[in-house]
């Protein structure tokens, strides 16, 4: 009798999280734009560093390009509808609100990068809040992250 | 009253004995810019590992965004390990054998700019042999980097 209860409550508990569970290509998905948000972030990051003067500013305008060049990529990683990660299901909820940001997002960082490379790291900086909008975007549409 | 006193001479040989082993802040700067490079470096090569190997699709001017992505990155590597400042997951061997650690960071830099140029030219098709000589990393993590 235990063992038939034991097997009961087995199959209820897989039952019962099959379906939080992401399939293998729902898991790549996921890892893809997970990757793809990391590196913005730790361009992101590096700015940081340099904009506080922790470390030398030598590759200011560099970051703002890797950012122009990835913040391109970011809605595409987000366009198949997989919840999961750190993404709140508002993104797919609100998908018209949250591809606007994102396209925005790329736009302006791309402005910046090309301000960078014309006019100096001094120009790009003087427009880091219009290259980097994450946090607005990260207080609606991002779970916090889990410890 | 000899119990404060104890206890003030415990703290001061305990800050003079931590004092010299504790990076100072610029140091911790150092390691810590350099570990976002990395990172970075390490997020973008696992995206583009992805790609190859058709875990996910995406279109060909995102691949040509990531290949860029990746040698704009890889060209900072070699400046964040400039500063002789040990610590992190770096082994003291990246400034022991300096000569030899910059080499494999210039080919890096070299393999990304020719990887890039292969996406931008003729898509996934053309760059993808060329990845995985560009993401020789486990060579150079393995001689230079710490286990975690």
């Amino acid at each position: 009798m235990n063992r038939l209860l034991k097997f009961v409550g087995g199959v209820v508990c897989v039952a019962a999280l099959m379906p939080a569970v992401a399939g293998a290509d729902d898991k790549e998905i996921i890892e893809y734009r997970q990757h793809i948000m990391n590196a913005l972030n730790e361009h992101s990051a590096s700015l940081g560093m340099i904009m506080s003067f922790a470390v030398p500013d030598d590759n200011t305008v560099a970051h703002f390009e890797a950012i122009a060049l990835l913040s391109k990529t970011a809605l595409e990683a987000f366009e198949p509808k997989v919840k999961g990660g750190e993404s709140k299901p508002e993104v797919w909820t609100q998908w018209p609100d949250f591809s606007k940001r994102m396209k925005e997002f790329a736009q302006n960082s791309d402005m910046v990068a090309k301000l960078g490379a014309t006019q100096g790291k001094e120009a790009a900086v003087n427009h880091v809040l219009d290259a980097l909008p994450c946090k607005a975007c990260h207080d609606i549409y991002r779970a916090e992250p889990k410890q | 009253m000899m119990r404060t006193f104890n206890a003030f001479i415990v703290s001061v040989l305990a800050t003079a004995v931590l004092l010299p082993k504790a990076a100072c802040a610029d140091d911790e700067d150092t390691i810590a810019y350099r570990q976002h490079v990395m990172k970075t470096l390490g997020a973008l090569s696992a995206a583009l590992g992805q790609i190859v190997e058709k875990k996910v699709v995406v279109a060909p001017e995102t691949l040509v965004a990531h290949t860029q992505a990746m040698a704009v990155t890889a060209k900072m590597a070699k400046m964040t390990f400039q500063p002789k400042v040990l610590g992190g997951e770096s082994k003291p061997e990246v400034w022991s054998n300096w000569a030899d650690f910059s080499k494999r960071l210039d080919e890096l830099t070299a393999y990304t700019d020719a990887v890039a140029s292969a996406a931008k030219s003729g898509g996934l098709a053309a760059a993808a042999p060329k990845i995985s000589d560009a993401q020789a990393c486990k060579g150079c993590h393995d001689q230079y980097r710490q286990k975690k």
